[in-house]
Parts: C-alpha cells; sequence; structure tokens
C-alpha cells in the first residue's frame, strides 16, 4: 500500500516532515493537584497528578526520596471497537512502567521524601502514538501542579515507510508493520530519556529517524512552554499581579 | 510591546537557564546542574532575584522562581509542628500533624512521641497519661527518624511494632513545646498552672499535662 504518494503527501495530507495539530488545555480535572489534556491529532489524552502527599503503602515508602507511580488506561471507547480492556494486560502495564521511568528521570524526586506522587493517564481517544502524547499530557499535569522538574519531557514518534522517514505516525502508518521510534528527550537539557522501537532499521536510516523524531520533540516542547507561559499569565490576572 | 517582552524575560518553564553558576546562586524552584555549572528552573513562574546580605562571603545573588501552586507542607526535621493527639498508650502517645511552622498541611500526617523524648529530664520516669491525653494540641518538634537515633537501638524494651519505625517522631523535650491547648473532663479549655498542670476555669480542677512554656 502508499503511505507517501509521488507528490509527497500522506494519507491524511501532511508531508513526511509535518507534525499532526497540537492542542493543550490545563486544569482540566479540578480536584486533582495538576491535570492536563493533549491532543496531537485526533490522538486526546487526559493525565491527572496527585501529590505529594504521604506514601499510601508504608512498605514502599522511600527515606530519601518521593515514590512515583503511574497508571496508564485506554478508555473503552478510545479505539474503533469498544473493547473492554482487563486492568492489568500487559501492554497497559509495559506503557505504565515506560511513563514511569521517563517522568522519574525530570522530576526532582530528593526534594519530596517520604512521599508519593501519583500519575494517571487515560486514553481518550487512539489515533497512534498514544504513548509520546501521554508523556506529553504528564509533563504539562506535572508542571500543573507545581511539582519541581529538571525539564520538561516531550516525547515524539517517527516511522519510516515507501524509504521517507515519516514524523508523529497516525494510527494507519502505524499498524502498516514499519518500525516506529519514540523519542523522549530533555528539550534544553539535550539529554534523551525514552527511546523505543519495534521491528528493524539499519543504523544509518535509525539516525535519520532518530533525528526528526527529537526535532518533533523539540517542537512539542516550544508549544508546551507556551501554553505553561500562557495559562501562569491568565491565573496571575485573575490574582491582580 | 515592551511590558510583554519584561513579561517574557521574567516568567520561566522547567528547564529554562536562569544563570551561570559562578554569577547565582539557585534558590527555590531552581537547581545547579553540576554538568556545567548552570542554574535552570524547576518550576513554571515568576524569576526573581534576591540579594544577597552584605555580612555573608558569598556575594552572589539567589535566584528565585515563584510557582503559582501553593503546596502543602511536609514535615522536615527540625521543624516545630502543631499536632493533635490522637491515643496515649503506656509508651508513647500517636498524633495527627496539623501544621508544620506557620502553615496547615493539605493532607494529615501521622506522629508518634515516645516516652523518652516528652522531656529532656528523668526520661525513664515519664508518665504519658501525666503528660498527655487524646484531644491535646501539643506543639513539637520532629526528630531524625527511623533507627538513626542510637538511643532508641539501646532500649530493647522500645523495639515495638514496624508501624512507628515509619511515623515521624515527634520530641517535646524543651520549654517551649508540650501541650498548647487542652480541654478538661469537663469540657472547659484550661489555663496553664506550670510545666506539669494546666487548671479548668469551670470547676477549678487541676490536671496533669506536660505544658509548653507560652513566650514571654
Amino acid at each position: 500500500m502508499e503511505y507517501v504518494s509521488p507528490e509527497g503527501l500522506r494519507l491524511d495530507g501532511r508531508r513526511p516532515m509535518e507534525m499532526r495539530q497540537l492542542r493543550a488545555e490545563l486544569g482540566a480535572v479540578s480536584r486533582a493537584d495538576g491535570s492536563a489534556v493533549f491532543e496531537m491529532g485526533n490522538t486526546k489524552v487526559i493525565a491527572a497528578v496527585y501529590g505529594p502527599r504521604e506514601v499510601q503503602n508504608r512498605s514502599q515508602q522511600m527515606n530519601d526520596k518521593a515514590l512515583i507511580r503511574c497508571e496508564y488506561t485506554m478508555a473503552n471507547f478510545s479505539t474503533g471497537d469498544r473493547l473492554r480492556r482487563p486492568k492489568g494486560d500487559r501492554r497497559s502495564t509495559e506503557i505504565s512502567l515506560v511513563i514511569r521511568q521517563t517522568m522519574e528521570a525530570c522530576i526532582m524526586t530528593h526534594l519530596m521524601p517520604r512521599s508519593q506522587i501519583d500519575i494517571f493517564v487515560q486514553v481518550l481517544q487512539a489515533d497512534g502514538g498514544t504513548r509520546s502524547a501521554c508523556i506529553n499530557a504528564a509533563t504539562l499535569a506535572l508542571a500543573d501542579a507545581g511539582i519541581p522538574m529538571c525539564d520538561l519531557v516531550t516525547s515524539c514518534s517517527a516511522g519510516y515507510l515507501n524509504s521517507t522517514p515519516l514524523l508523529d505516525l497516525n494510527y494507519v502508518e502505524d499498524s502498516a508493520g514499519g518500525p516506529d521510534v519514540t523519542v523522549g528527550i530533555l528539550p534544553k537539557l539535550d539529554k534523551v530519556t525514552l527511546l523505543q522501537m519495534d521491528a528493524k532499521l539499519p543504523m544509518d536510516i535509525f539516525e535519520n529517524v532518530m533525528q526528526l523524531a527529537t526535532e518533533g520533540c523539540k517542537a512539542v516542547a516550544n508549544y508546551i512552554r507556551e501554553v505553561l507561559l500562557e495559562n501562569t499569565k491568565q491565573l496571575e490576572n485573575r490574582r491582580g499581579v | 510591546m515592551k511590558e510583554e517582552e519584561e513579561i517574557e524575560i521574567e516568567m520561566v518553564t522547567p528547564g529554562e537557564v536562569l544563570g551561570k553558576g559562578s554569577e547565582v546562586k539557585a534558590g527555590k524552584g531552581a537547581y545547579l546542574s553540576p554538568d556545567n555549572n548552570t542554574v535552570f528552573a524547576s518550576l513554571t513562574g515568576r524569576r526573581s532575584l534576591v540579594h544577597p546580605s552584605p555580612h555573608s562571603p558569598d556575594q552572589r545573588p539567589t535566584v528565585e522562581v515563584i510557582g503559582h501552586k501553593a503546596h502543602g507542607p511536609v514535615p522536615e526535621p527540625g521543624c516545630v509542628v502543631i499536632a493533635r493527639v490522637t491515643k496515649v498508650m503506656a509508651r508513647m502517645a500517636s498524633a495527627d500533624i496539623m501544621c508544620v511552622g506557620s502553615k496547615s498541611v493539605r493532607e494529615k500526617f501521622s506522629g508518634v512521641i515516645r516516652q523518652q523524648d516528652v522531656r529532656a529530664t528523668e526520661i525513664d520516669k515519664v508518665d504519658m497519661h501525666s503528660s498527655f491525653r487524646p484531644g491535646d494540641i501539643v506543639k513539637a518538634s520532629v526528630v531524625q527518624c527511623n533507627n538513626a537515633n542510637p538511643r532508641h537501638v539501646t532500649r530493647l524494651y522500645l523495639l515495638i511494632s514496624l508501624g512507628d519505625a515509619r511515623a515521624y517522631y515527634l520530641s517535646t523535650a524543651q520549654n517551649e513545646l508540650g501541650v498548647v491547648s487542652a480541654e478538661s473532663m469537663a469540657g472547659g479549655t484550661m489555663v496553664p498552672v506550670s510545666w506539669t498542670e494546666m487548671q479548668c476555669p469551670l470547676t477549678g480542677q487541676i490536671e496533669q499535662r506536660k505544658v509548653a512554656k507560652v513566650g514571654a
């Protein structure tokens, strides 16, 4: 099947290096300490952060740093078929672990010993790139909660179909069976916190694809920064500063 | 236009550069990265510079980021907390920590006042029921938690349930610490008489407590 037309357009009309439209909203869950809704094209994800608060399971308490817990779920209505997903299925557990490790790398846990931070991410609409959207939403929610981080974590995916590196795959392109590289970076510190790939790629092409995904991450980072600054300005206006 | 530029300069997001480590010190909401000696922001908020006092040897200003979300404070070792006593047992009293310093906590923390931490003198002869009663408001300071305290290790009879090793250990072993407010058995708020006694204004009855000295 042709994923990139001879004119250089993909199935949804994008150019190979073009990302989907981003949209973010802070403070969607009023009861949570921090929350965010993040959209990448048709993929919609909501994240809520509770913490830092007292550890509920005393045996897991750590005396020198905070405990980070993360839960990733997909809503029943998120995919084309309304599927009742079991809570602990393998994919959810794996992605929960991935998100937890990524966020743990950037949260300054040593500032909050003997406490726990819960990150809940739920996919409302899945159209490829849910992992990246979840990490971006979690970053926004953590920043909204005022939890100290050493940098924002942003994530983006890229693939390689019809001999072209493609940025930000949607569901159809993802199911094509080609390689899918997901990268998570700390944009200002220029460090990689997440790198996953399925399928195989020759080394030189992999470098290109990873570079493309990293650029996508930086674009997401700029957008997230704007959203955070805009939100802070609005809060200050309401407070009358 | 110019105001917008100024706001852009002052408001920062996590990961933004606030200055070089040689020129500024990292305060709240900022941290110093060891690799390249730069101070980065860790919160979203307004950047502010705090000038050093003229006497300090380090004349670098401190850069801080003031976030908009106010967090509930967390008890730290050495800080003074206000707690309400919930249970009094033979060798310890449980208390719920309500305030840390002058701020109230978002979610209550559990604290434990052990027999040897009630007062500084004659710690073996402390009677817990003459020092605290359930419902008393006490001012205490947080001790180093867990088994860091060598006295705790030598007193074998104090190797109590594992749950105690994980609560905040509180100490009232100073003159200014102890019961601040208590209700008598008749229901009236008692008035302190001495460091061991409080009197009920309704009945005149004297009850025993470890009383905090009210500031002169």
